[in-house]
């Protein structure tokens, strides 16, 4: 689904990400671990084609982020780390501009629509600016817009991050079911208990490098997440 | 810390000067430099110039009546006005609306030193304008009437009270629209209205400003008399020009103890109105079908929400709405007499009105600017444009559409009325029209490029990016110098060619322009917008 293969990237002097490779696969929830500044947002703005890369390949279903822009995207979606959301517009106006970019019919947005934003509880408050939203509306917000259109690949920059434990909770269920259908996530984040309950598939960056990636049970063995995690910071 | 302050909202203001966003790295000594040079050129070279050639034509007749206090009352209520005005807003978003107020008021900084902090933005525009109009006044008058110690002394001093009063003026304004603000729903258009207004006023005032200016000199010392008994404070800002001491003193103190007052007036409602969202009844949302749009009538949706939720964004770049229909107005009134009158003037050159015109309907049409910063309102929202599944390229096109539409069809309206009254052949007639509409195109193509070259995607306040960027300055005085060249150009030999054949070769290189620029949107400009 997501291939990443020798990815580098460079800020001035210092390289952001160093000859990483990663291969998603459908059906997985694949966790990006790593501490503040190493090369996780760097990696997943790369993956969803609005960072440029200095080498390196990178391809969603089998077409190129670099060459094939439009077609990878048209097949996933991305949640980033702070949702800078259009402020000026309501959340369904929000909803229905994604929905028109991507075609979605009359409809089916509306049910869609419906459906999620009865999950998280935001159906009341779509007719309000989401600059009147807290951080978590509209994180949630970001979260319908990713889901609506049914996207083979969803990559989420710590997208747990505002959501109160009820959405938390809703969105890992979702997570799962999207990746029982068929699906990928790829995400990141620091809450290393989740990603151990979470994930099939785990990663862990270190300035830039990828130190250690497989299955759970592959990278902790017999420890925790976190054990394995402190351990190889400390190398 | 205020010092930090000061700094860092100096850097934001002035960021664009210093730092190349599409290199991500520091400019160049020279550009820097050259950066600077542009900006005092249109500064002093072009409002400055125009103030120069006021107070030459009218010192010599103040100061051969004895009356000096009256030409520095006049030329620094004229600076007042000018430094204040657009300020309004300035001090309402850069004070009240800034996105990091949350943040400062949760740092241990005291209030005042980030109103302070804050209000030397608006403090450094206000003085900027006034600047244009009190700098050459002094020095002209001190040309005429000659130089003394305390005349220079005391001429600086009123240039610092003059600014002073500006912000003193900016300040109560911007309160007031806050307050507004708050009580009032639907915000934008009521704060556009209330600016309208005061617009209005300004204008008013300014198109009657010759005609005063000429009954003030023909009727100098009964006015003076009249200054005198009723209005002396008037009468003691005028003699601070001139050089006296107590006047000066006085004025300038008055002025210091009423900026305290407001400024705590200000600091007492700061935090309540900065941190208030206001009385927003919330919206029930009503579940219906939405109506399907292609990708282009989503983004060109989605820019008409951001210009009509924004009064900063429609008062500074979207007068030409309003101008060009009102300007379509007036030419069926005063038209035929206008044209008639330039035709008389350069009656060696015929055909002179019909450039005349098109070059005004181009000057009022740059007012209309909303494409300049439209790149730059993206701001820390680019990520959406960026990882949907679109050609960059139809972002930029709803970009400049939206101006030719909130352009074009009030342009329309205008030219149609223009061409009505010049007294030309239908050809010419029938070109008004088109090259006016052509113009249309291309400015809002050329808007958008510019923007894509100029951006400045990190702002706390929107103000940044619509009144302090250099896209859209480039954007405003470039058109007015485009709409000069297509008048002088026409005076000077265009005038051979015939009126018809002269426009005709204008409209083919709009034309031909805006396919160049919209081809460079697509290719170029669609990289850049995906690199942002």
């Amino acid at each position: 689904m997501l291939k990443i293969e020798h990815l580098t990237k460079t800020y001035g002097d210092k390289k952001a990400v160093d000859d990483l490779s990663l291969h998603i696969q459908a059906g997985e929830i694949f966790g990006f671990i790593g501490h503040n500044g190493a090369g996780k947002s760097t990696t997943l703005k790369s993956a969803v084609g609005i960072l440029k890369f200095d080498a390196g390949t990178i391809s969603v279903c089998g077409k190129s982020i670099v060459n094939d822009p439009v077609a990878c995207k048209r097949e996933m979606a991305y949640i980033p780390d702070n949702p800078d959301l259009y402020d000026f517009m309501s959340g369904i106006k929000y909803l229905n501009f994604v929905a028109d970019i991507f075609g979605i019919s009359a409809d089916e947005r509306k049910e869609k629509i419906q459906k999620y934003a009865d999950v998280f509880e935001l159906t009341d408050d779509l007719g309000q600016p989401i600059s009147a939203y807290s951080h978590g509306m509209k994180q949630k917000l970001a979260v319908i817009s990713a889901w609506l259109h049914s996207p083979k690949l969803i990559v989420m920059d710590e997208p747990f991050v505002g959501l109160d434990p009820k959405a938390s909770h809703l969105l890992k269920e979702m997570m799962r079911e999207h990746c029982d259908m068929g699906g990928a996530i790829f995400f990141s984040t620091h809450v290393l208990e989740v990603a151990e309950k979470l994930c099939d598939k785990v990663a862990i960056i270190k300035q830039g490098k990828l130190v250690k990636e497989g299955t759970m049970d592959e990278v902790k063995g017999d420890d925790s997440l976190e054990e394995v995690f402190l351990e190889l910071e400390a190398e | 810390m205020l010092k930090v302050l000061i700094k860092k909202q100096l850097a934001e203001v002035f960021k664009s000067y210093f730092f190349d966003a599409k290199k991500n790295k520091m400019r160049s000594k020279a550009a820097i430099a050259g950066w600077f040079v542009f900006f005092a050129v249109v500064m002093v070279g072009f409002l400055g110039g125009l103030f120069s050639f006021l107070a030459f034509s009218i010192c010599g007749s103040f100061v051969a009546a004895g009356m000096g206090w009256m030409y520095f009352l006049m030329l620094g209520g004229i600076a007042i006005v000018l430094g204040a005005f657009g300020s309004v807003f300035n001090t309402y978003s850069g004070l009240y609306l800034a996105k990091d107020n949350d943040l400062m008021l949760s740092l241990p900084i005291p209030v005042r030193y980030i109103m302070a902090s804050r209000l030397i933005n608006v403090y450094l525009m206000g003085t900027l304008y006034s600047a244009t109009v009190f700098i050459p006044t002094p020095i002209v008058y001190w040309i005429v009437a000659g130089i003394t110690a305390s005349r220079v002394v005391c001429g600086i001093i009123m240039f610092l009270a003059i600014s002073i009063i500006v912000m003193i003026l900016s300040c109560l304004l911007g309160w007031v629209v806050a307050k507004v603000s708050l009580k009032l729903k639907n915000k934008s258009f009521i704060s556009v209205i209330i600016a309208l207004v005061f617009f209005g006023a300004y204008y008013f005032l300014y198109f009657k400003a010759n005609g005063f200016i000429r009954e003030l000199i023909m009727n100098a010392e009964t006015y003076a008399e009249r200054i005198k008994g009723a209005a002396y404070a008037l009468f003691l800002f005028g003699r601070m020009g001139e050089g006296a001491w107590i006047p000066t003193l006085i004025t300038f103190a008055a002025a210091l103890a009423v900026f305290a007052l407001v400024w705590y007036l200000m600091s007492r409602s700061f935090i309540s109105i900065a941190t208030d969202a206001g009385k927003t009844e919330k919206v029930k949302y009503v579940e219906k079908t939405a109506r399907q749009k292609s990708v282009f009538g989503a983004f060109l949706g989605k820019e008409f929400g951001r210009f009509t939720k924004s009064p900063s964004y429609m008062l500074n770049c979207g007068l030409g709405v309003l101008l060009l229909p009102a300007g379509g107005v007036l030419m069926l009134i005063k038209g035929a007499q206008v044209c008639e009158t330039i035709e008389k003037v350069f009656e060696t050159k015929p055909g002179s009105a019909a450039a005349f015109v098109c070059a005004v309907l181009c000057m009022v049409a740059a007012m209309n600017d909303m494409a300049a910063p439209s790149v730059s309102l993206e701001g820390k929202s680019i990520w959406i444009p960026q990882s949907l599944p679109i050609n960059p390229g139809t972002a930029l096109r709803a970009k400049a559409a939206l101006q030719i539409i909130l352009t074009g069809i009030p342009m329309f309206f205008a030219a149609v009325c223009t061409a009505l009254v010049v007294n030309a052949s239908v050809a010419v007639k029938l070109l008004i029209c088109v090259l006016s509409l052509s113009y249309v195109l291309f400015s809002a193509f050329c808007e958008t490029a510019i923007n894509l070259k100029m951006p400045v995607m990190s702002w706390t306040s929107e103000i940044a990016p619509i009144k302090q960027s250099g896209a859209v300055m480039l954007s405003l005085f470039g058109g007015w110098a485009v709409s000069l060249a297509l008048c002088g150009i026409y005076l000077l030999v265009g005038y051979k060619l015939g009126a018809a054949l002269y426009l005709s070769i204008w409209t083919v290189l709009f034309l031909v322009g805006s396919l160049v620029v919209l081809r460079w949107l697509d290719k170029t400009g669609s990289r850049i917008f995906a690199n942002l």
